[in-house]
């Protein structure tokens, strides 16, 4: 896999404040990157950096091997990004805003357009004028907007702030489409976890300035094992076999069900000692224990880390 | 950059306020045609065998007032009783009627007045065309693109600068065709009197129109850079539109002022913008000439441009 977005060591420092603390990562083809953290950590500076909206202090920000401080216009010709709303100009039609961004590029044809209009679904509505537009369809208008130059790497700044279900689901699979299909690389900040969840395949958690984990979304939530809801005729028999076998496993019995954390190894060996003492299952579930539960546990104790 | 322009163009035309703009510019042309015609029809019984003799009592009733205030009278009203009086006596000389027909030209000799109408829209557009980029968030993706911000903003005052333009091709070609049609063209060309010098010269009117046009539009010019300045470096498109606007009007009488008691105000902008001043006329201060205010202006325009150009460059864009 290719890396495309290189950041290395970027800071920032305005009015002698450090908004952003040497921030270095990597971001490769056809993945979607989750840049997440708190409002205020740093999130919307760092993506306006890479798109040279804003000025780097110290470090550097490569894009295809191009940096965007001493080679702006050919990093910036491989991103397409919508930093915040998707503001549009709201006199004209969302067709002419196209075109006025497609003159802002080489090479883009009527037919280009009109396939990107085609992909985020905005055939009918286009030649309205954009202040009829509802929020969803302004953030498809700004997913266009970013598509036209056929990009390798796509930026959404908080891409789904606002939308209703419906139109953060659309966002959501637009995104992994691009990814998958195009292999893109796809950075999206946002403070929604559940979000991030279900869109990324990695995610970097910043905070105070500062990126404090970068981790696979799956190694991620599942870093100490996953919890297991059995559901059993018998608890108490349950609670005893389980003790036979693990006697340090934290565990919780509510009602029929007993909620245990394991490894996935050791799962079917207690389903075995359940059957030999005769316990009947009726389900087991895995819970994934949610990003966000893992969100504050790694935005606390490494903000506890830092203090110290 | 030709593509870059095109949006800038289409940018401003795709708002009715600038069709407002243009409407009220012809609007204004035409009630004014209208209103002459009519005062034309009306009072264009000259007096022909006597107008000699009302000029020559005009003259003396000026030149008894001259005498009459002496040094009570301020310089500028002076100068313009002397001015009358030169251009009467030179008319009785050289047998030039003021009872001349009106002409098509001679509408658009007084059309010209409504250049700085034209100015005031140019100002409007020259302040909003970068700030408002800022107000409604859309520099965010106007920035990201494959483009230099040097040449964005570039593209952005060649526009404005075409609209200026276009502005006062409009007003030129609009008065001088109402013109045509409704007081035709004058049977002998009329020469336009100019008095500079305590000399009375002919010009020819044609010339002296284009002359005023291309003088009137340096001013123009200046203010509209102005307010870009000021646009582009405090992204307040009210600021830059309210500042311009009241300097065009107040900016030559505040430097007049000033200029009363310090010398200094030759090199205020405002002292310089009126290039007529050395075509007709005094200049406001002794000791300025032509070139002196030529390069004053040339002073102010790359301090302007500067500005615009290094704070666009370099800013932080958070909008």
């Amino acid at each position: 896999m290719e890396t495309l977005v290189q950041i290395e060591n970027v800071s920032k420092v305005i009015k002698g404040r450090t908004i952003i603390d040497s921030l270095s990562f990597k971001v490769n083809e056809g993945e979607v990157f989750g840049f997440l953290g708190p409002n205020g950590a740093g999130k919307t500076t760092t993506i306006r950096m890479m798109v040279g909206l804003i000025g780097i202090t110290s470090g550097d920000i490569k894009i295809l091997g191009s940096s965007i401080k001493t080679d702006f216009e050919k990093a910036v010709g491989h991103v397409g990004a919508i930093v915040e709303n998707p503001e549009m100009y709201k006199f004209m039609s969302g067709y002419q805003n196209l075109l006025h961004y497609a003159r802002m590029s080489q090479g883009i044809t009527k037919e280009k357009i009109a396939e990107t209009v085609g992909f985020v679904g905005l055939t009918d509505r286009i030649h309205d004028k954009v202040k009829t537009y509802s929020l969803g369809m302004r953030q498809r208008l700004g997913l266009a907007q970013c598509l036209l130059h056929d990009p390798k790497i796509l930026i959404l700044d908080e891409p789904t702030n606002g939308l209703d279900p419906a139109g953060i689901r659309e966002i959501r699979d637009h995104v992994r489409k691009l990814a998958r299909e195009k292999g893109m690389a796809v950075i999206v900040s946002s403070h929604l976890l559940s979000e991030m969840e279900m869109m990324c395949d990695r995610i970097g958690i910043i905070q105070n300035g500062k990126l404090i984990d970068v981790q696979s979304i799956t190694d991620f939530v599942q870093a100490d094992g996953s919890t297991y809801e059995i559901e059993v005729d018998s608890p108490e028999k349950a609670e005893a076999a389980l003790k036979s076998l693990y006697q340090e496993v934290p565990f919780q019995i509510n009602g029929n069900k007993m909620i245990v954390t394991l490894m996935k190894d050791d799962v079917p060996d207690l389903v075995k000692a359940f059957v030999h003492e005769d316990i009947r299952i009726f389900s087991i579930q895995e819970t994934l224990k949610t990003l966000e539960d893992r969100f504050l546990e790694v935005t606390t104790r490494k903000g506890e880390n830092l203090n110290v | 950059m030709f593509n870059l322009i095109q949006n800038e163009w289409l940018k401003i035309f795709k708002k009715s306020g600038t069709y407002v703009m243009v409407g009220l510019l012809l609007l204004i042309i035409t009630i004014a045609g209208a209103f002459m015609k009519y005062q034309d029809t009306r009072a264009s019984v000259p007096d022909n065998e006597s107008w000699k003799k009302g000029l020559e009592m005009q003259n003396q009733s000026y030149q008894k007032e001259l005498e009459e205030s002496g040094d009570m009278m301020p310089a500028a009203v002076k100068v313009s009783y002397e001015e009358s009086i030169a251009i009467n006596e030179y008319r009785i000389e050289n047998n030039l009627s003021p009872n001349q027909d009106y002409s098509g030209l001679s509408f658009v000799s007084d059309m010209s007045s409504l250049i700085d109408f034209v100015g005031l829209f140019v100002i409007i557009i020259a302040g909003g065309i970068v700030a408002s980029e800022f107000n409604w968030g859309t520099i965010k993706l106007l920035l990201i693109r494959p483009i230099k911000r040097e040449k964005i903003l570039a593209s952005k005052y060649i526009t404005v600068l075409l609209f200026g333009g276009s502005l006062l091709g409009l007003l030129f070609l609009y008065s001088g065709l109402l013109g045509l049609i409704l007081f035709g063209t004058a049977d002998q060309p009329v020469p336009h009197l100019n008095y500079q010098d305590g000399m009375v010269t002919e010009q020819n009117l044609f010339l002296y129109l284009m002359k005023g046009y291309g003088l009137s539009s340096i001013n123009m010019l200046m203010l509209a850079t102005m307010a870009f300045m000021i646009s582009a470096a405090f992204r307040s498109n009210s600021l830059a539109i309210g500042l311009s606007i009241f300097l065009m009007f107040a900016g030559g009488q505040i430097t007049q002022l000033v200029a009363m008691k310090y010398e200094w105000a030759k090199f205020s902008l405002f002292a310089n913008t009126n290039l007529l001043q050395y075509f007709e006329g005094t200049p406001m201060l002794p000791g300025m000439t032509l070139g002196f205010s030529i390069i004053m202006l040339i002073i102010y325009f790359i301090l302007f441009q500067a500005i615009a150009f290094f704070v666009f460059k370099k800013r932080d864009v958070t909008a």
